[in-house]
């Protein structure tokens, strides 16, 4: 719709699905949403298992001294040194003494890695993701609020940023950047490319609703620009940027692990999900397990904030992809 | 819309410009010395002054750009005396590990890119539209259900996955295929497909879950428009219907996603050429990293940047074709 | 050499994890396959396939591309053998002869191993009669002296010094593109080349192997371009060349088998494909399915690849694990705390845990645990162990040793390791961890590795880092590694240590001096006991090169000089009708 004024338009990459019919009256918006999440299948697996993600991660140190062992901890004990330091046992280890089996080579605890990897892999994209909605809120209110010189200077910027070949800049900066924390470098660069899809989003739904009685009388009222943005506009559009940040998380979560895997994410011998996908890859014929049980975190994890963001933005944002 | 035209072009050309001078200047503020890369083991420290100065890296930054630019126009002579070298019209620079200029290796290495990404695409519009434009049309039915459930689970397997699967399953186990070594299409059409059918599908699989999704919503949405409910009571068909007014709307989003993600994947796709050992862009890129080459890291940028902003042209020119609402 | 460009190009995508050596007698816990026996290094010394027959094509499947075929340039393991079998002649070369036998020294475009005259000052060679390159024409004593002085050249970079090192006069030349030539390099006649140097050099026929000393003829001179197309003096010429992914290489009508006592030359072409994935490299050599069996691997087989090789006899015939020559090493930065107090240093000799290490590098089949500095090559086939420490260290003696430095409360160390090495760079900061010293690792991605490491101002407090020697002398050892004079602020290479020791760097000179060859030797062994002592560095593993050719080829063994990489001068195919291309 914006294509008239804003000729290079670009979606975010994470298409939009069907509306659903609006709300019946006589609930407050929120609680009608949680009512209407509970009702959905997919919803509520996604909610479940997002949930059960996020308590693993939080508890990971916890669940790792359970488990008996550290995500750093060797256990020369586990492995064949003799055939390339495969674990020894059927299914990569998995037994009593590991629950999930053992990393080739070094012995390490898989249980006690997918834990502390949950652990960063959700902080990096969930932190990524946070800035990206930050940034992408206040460039997109502004943008299509103030309109004019602002919303064109933005805009450029928007177009700009979403012209660079962000992956490949990523990888070019992370490879090149040295004695940083790396966590914190990694969620910033994600951040700065991400920013731009939320950004228009969030200034459509601005544009929108500016010209809305409410908000025409706040500003006859002499409400100032910053009270009527921050108590007219933005409640009014933080439904879609609810169901769209929730989107956003599968991405964030499949960037980590691909800067992971490609050998430019987190330091050793810190566990993410991409990097034990990366360092496993070789191994998926000779030790199958080590290779499928990172991926089938990663797939579960993408999986469930999709389907949870799906139904949200259902919800949440009845205009669907339209912007 | 000669003017509108204009005003695009000189759009473009400013947001190369200013890609350019971004990744220019991060590479030359971020600390990574191209000249002791390239002299080697046991460098002495004259010897690493004269290759310093030989590749240029003595000058000012500024310098160094403005070089770049006029490179890429006029092309130029790099070095002085007897060792210079020259790197004609258009000079992306000049890979000193390579000893050929970036140009060359970009347009070597771009057909192999681009056989990639236009099979997997074409594979996905086809899996993607068509799973997407049925389960729209049948909503809510068995079908859909089915199809949107393999969707979001095929969207969300991440493509080293996939690929590794592909591999195992076809070549490993099956032994269908042997394992890709990149054939030119002018050379043998036959084997440069059987080459990249993998690859093609790894990628194809991934994109088309998204596709199938995105087409299925704005389908659905186009259909509900009021201008369909008119053409239905005017009597069209309902083929007619579909094809003519549901698709030609339905499908406006997908263009501009489409664009996006062609123009991404041209300049190379960094994880899938690497998985599966095809030497295109994305690898060069990628060895260009591990070899601290920069002008060959700074020439793919460039290149991607560049076809992301002419797929963005292109869409936005299309969409006037396809879009009735659209007019400029 | 350095295993600068073998790490360079080792990422977690691209390539191995260099493997190493074996016939350790470590014996891990849950060892299924036998004790003491090494199953990888069956075929050390051996050929393996058989004497091969002339003709077909042999395809050597690599994930990369050659750093430099330019002779001038060419100073990286595989690139050098493969440069110097199939492409040039150097002055000297090494026999094509599996174990010990490889490393003697036979003339190969001379006819003799050079005179040294000046009590080794001054060597003069004498070339062969009727030697021609690819196009007919003769080669001369002045095309060698050109590429000598070509490697002065500010373009041609990356190749070996020791003309540079060796030669008198050389100050400030850059090259004979400057119209200027070296006047410590005389060619009185077309057969006769004379080279003065700076000091005696008592090796010098050894130095001679280098491509650096094979002839380029001033006409086919194309700077920086010659690279991609070598002008052959060997038995086999360029046919194309596209980089980083394929080289075709035909013989070459005009290389005579009668002046060349090394170069068997047995397949009509040598087909390199390049930029495959490393595991699938592994695992098309393993089928060995239709042409693949004619094929042979470029990089080191995988570690994860084992499984698939060591139970299976047929594959396991088929691996050839030749010693790589080199000592990988952990270098402590003696330019500061905590590093700077030889007490602490040593107690890193036992804090470190070389068994684990060991492990992460492909486990005791594939390594050696080092003792000393110099590998068993250069010290009579066996390592000097002057400390006597048990594989996974020895925790209490550390502790007591950091107690003694008054280090007993532990302290942070940082430690950069190239991205490829990352599990071996856990495997040490697990050890260190057991004395109390946190290490902080830094991965870095190969192409700014060297960059990150060489710059003495912000060096972490350890590296890992390996060394090759260029041929059987401690000459190319212990003095690019530990000789205070080589430190460089910017691009410091070698001694990551920065160990700058005075009676050290005197030894080393008298040494060099040194005209007698076993005496000069023994020299270098005590040397490296002395500088033991001193631990700026703790020696970690002897690595072999694990390898694996198809079911059709013959001929294949390890050559000891260059790094266990495949000599190309015998390989060659059983059934040549059988292979494709």
């Amino acid at each position: 719709m914006a294509t008239l004024t804003v000729p290079d338009r670009v979606p975010p990459p994470e298409p939009a699905p069907k509306a659903a019919p609006g709300a019946a009256p006589g609930y407050g918006p929120w609680r009608l949403a949680w009512r209407q999440l509970s009702r959905r299948p997919a919803a509520r697996f996604g909610l479940v298992v997002v949930a059960l993600l996020v308590v693993m991660a939080a508890g990971a140190p916890l669940l790792s001294a359970l488990g008996g062992w550290s995500p750093t901890e060797f256990d020369q004990t586990a492995v064949d040194p003799y055939l390339g330091g495969l674990p020894l046992g059927a299914l990569g280890g998995i037994g009593p003494d590991h629950w999930l089996g053992v990393e080739p080579v070094t012995g390490r605890d898989l249980f006690a890695r997918v834990v502390n990897g949950a652990q960063v892999s959700l902080l990096i994209s969930l932190s990524a993701t946070a800035v990206v909605v930050l940034a992408g809120t206040a460039t997109g209110i502004a943008a299509g609020y103030f309109g004019g010189r602002t919303d064109a200077v933005l805009s450029r910027l928007m177009d700009l940023t979403m012209s660079f070949p962000s992956l490949i800049f990523m990888i070019a900066m992370m490879s090149v950047a040295q004695d940083v924390n790396r966590i914190f470098l990694m969620t910033a660069i994600i951040g700065v490319f991400g920013w731009p899809g939320i950004a228009r989003v969030v200034r459509g739904e601005t544009l929108s609703v500016k010209h809305r009685e409410y908000v025409e009388a706040a500003r006859v009222g002499g409400s100032g620009a910053w009270r009527i943005l921050g108590r007219e506009i933005l409640p009014n559009v933080s439904g879609p940027i609810i169901a769209y940040t929730t989107l956003l998380i599968p991405g964030m979560i499949s960037t980590e692990a691909a800067l992971s895997y490609l050998g430019v994410g987190v330091r050793p011998p810190t566990p993410s999900w991409g990097q034990m996908i990366a360092d496993s890859v070789a191994f998926y014929e000779t030790d199958p397990m080590y290779f499928i049980i990172p991926s089938l975190f990663l797939f579960l994890a993408v999986l469930a904030f999709t389907l949870l963001g799906d139904a949200l933005r259902d919800i949440l944002d009845p205009r669907g992809g339209r912007r | 819309m000669i003017l509108y035209l204009a005003r695009r072009f000189a759009g473009v050309a400013g947001v190369l410009f200013a890609i350019s001078a971004i990744t220019f200047t991060i590479f030359y503020v971020l600390p990574s010395d191209p000249a002791a890369a390239a002299c080697g083991k046991s460098c002495s420290p004259e010897r690493l002054e004269l290759v310093r100065h030989y590749m240029g890296l003595d000058q000012p930054v500024w310098r160094q750009f403005g070089d770049f630019l006029t490179g890429i126009f006029s092309g130029r002579t790099l070095g002085e005396g007897p060792h210079a070298l020259h790197c004609g019209f258009p000079c992306f620079g000049y890979s000193y590990e390579n000893s050929v200029p970036v140009w060359d290796l970009l347009m070597d290495r771009l057909p192999v890119s681009v056989s990639l990404a236009v099979g997997a695409s074409a594979l996905w519009l086809l899996l993607g539209l068509g799973a997407g434009v049925t389960a729209a049309l049948r909503k809510d039915t068995l079908v859909d259900r089915t199809l949107m459930v393999g969707a979001v689970a095929a969207a969300s397997m991440p493509v080293y996955f996939t690929s590794v699967m592909l591999i195992y399953g076809v070549i490993r186990i099956a032994g269908l295929l042997p394992y890709p070594t990149y054939t030119d299409f002018t050379a043998d059409p036959l084997d440069w497909a059987s080459n990249l059918i993998l690859p093609w599908l790894a990628l194809a699989l991934l994109y088309a879950a998204m596709y199938a999704r995105q087409s299925r919503s704005s389908m659905i949405e186009a259909m509900a428009e009021p201008y369909i409910r008119t053409a239905r009571a005017k009597g069209m068909p309902e083929r007619t219907v579909i094809v003519k007014h549901g698709l030609r709307s339905g499908m406006t989003p997908i263009l501009t996603l489409f664009g996006m993600d062609l123009g991404g994947l041209l300049a190379g796709a960094v994880i899938t050429e690497s998985i599966f050992g095809l030497p295109g862009v994305g690898r060069l890129f990628y060895d260009g990293l591990v070899r601290s080459d920069q002008p060959v890291i700074l020439g793919v940028t460039l290149l991607a940047a560049f076809f992301i902003v002419i797929a963005n042209l292109v869409v936005d020119l299309l969409y006037a074709l396809v879009d009735p609402r659209v007019r400029y | 050499m350095t295993k600068r460009t073998q790490l360079a190009l080792s990422t977690a995508l691209l390539a191995s994890l260099t493997l190493g050596l074996a016939g350790c007698s470590d014996d891990a816990k849950g060892s299924r396959s036998g004790k003491g026996k090494n199953p990888a290094a069956a075929n050390e010394g051996q050929v393996v396939g058989g004497t091969p027959v002339k003709g077909g094509t042999l395809t050597v499947l690599s994930n990369q591309d050659f750093s430099h075929l330019d002779p001038a340039r060419n100073w990286t393991m595989p690139n050098m053998d493969m440069g110097i079998r199939l492409l040039y002649r150097t002055l000297t070369t090494f026999k094509s002869e599996p174990g010990k036998a490889g490393s003697e020294i036979v003339p190969d475009l001379a006819t003799d191993l050079g005179t040294p005259t000046e009590g080794g000052k001054v060597w003069t060679f004498t070339l062969k009669k009727g030697l021609k390159y690819e196009d007919g024409t003769p080669i001369t004593a002045k095309d060698v002296k050109y590429n000598v002085e070509r490697s002065f050249s500010p373009d041609l970079t990356g190749g070996p010094d020791y003309a540079a090192q060796y030669l008198a006069d050389t100050k400030g030349y850059q090259g004979p593109l400057t119209g200027k030539h070296l006047s410590s390099i005389e060619t009185p006649d077309d057969l006769t080349i004379v080279f003065k140097l700076k000091r005696p050099v008592a090796d010098f026929a050894s130095t001679a192997t280098l491509p650096t000393f094979s002839p380029v003829p001033q006409a086919q001179e194309k700077g920086a371009q010659y690279d991609a197309r070598p002008f052959s003096s060997g038995p086999y010429k360029v046919e194309s060349y596209d980089r980083g992914k394929k080289l075709v290489l035909v013989r070459n009508t005009n290389w005579d088998a009668a002046t060349d006592t090394v170069r068997k030359a047995y397949p009509d072409r040598f087909v390199f494909v390049q930029g495959l994935k490393g595991g699938q490299v592994d695992d098309r050599v393993i089928a060995s399915a239709g042409g693949d069996a004619s094929t042979i691997e470029w990089s080191n087989m995988r570690p994860e690849s084992a499984p698939k090789v060591l139970p299976k006899a047929d594959v396991k015939g088929r691996l050839i694990a030749e010693s790589s020559g080199c000592t990988g090493m952990l270098q402590l930065n003696t330019s500061k705390a905590p590093f700077n107090d030889p007490k602490v240093r040593e107690a890193m000799q036992y804090a470190v845990d070389k068994a684990s290490l060991l492990t992460a590098s492909g486990g005791p089949a594939l390594n050696d645990i080092a003792t000393a500095y110099l590998p068993p090559a250069l010290t009579g086939a066996k390592q000097a162990d002057t400390l006597k420490i048990a594989p996974a260290g020895d925790v209490a003696k550390a502790k007591d040793l950091l107690k003694a430095a008054g280090k007993d409360g532990g302290f942070g160390a940082t430690f950069t390791v190239s991205t490829g090495d990352k599990t071996r760079g856990e495997a040490i900061q697990q050890g260190l961890s057991r004395v109390g010293v946190a290490v902080t690792i830094n991965t870095v991605d190969p192409s700014a590795y060297y960059e990150s490491i060489g710059d003495i101002k912000s060096a972490p407090d350890m590296v890992m880092a390996g060394w090759c020697p260029d041929y059987p002398s401690g000459s190319t050892f212990l003095p690019f590694v530990f000789d205070g004079r080589t430190i460089r602020d910017k691009g410091n290479q070698g001694n990551y240590s920065q160990f700058r020791d005075d009676a050290v760097m005197k030894r080393m000179d008298e040494i060099a001096a040194m005209s007698d060859a076993a005496k000069a030797n023994q020299a270098w062994i005590d040397l490296d006991a002395q500088i033991m002592a001193k631990s700026p560095a703790v020696p970690l593993m002897l690595e072999r090169k694990p390898l694996l050719v198809g079911t059709n080829i013959a001929g294949a063994f390890g050559h000891p000089v260059w790094s266990g990489q495949l000599d190309y001068a015998a390989i060659g195919l059983k059934d040549p009708s059988k292979s494709q291309g």
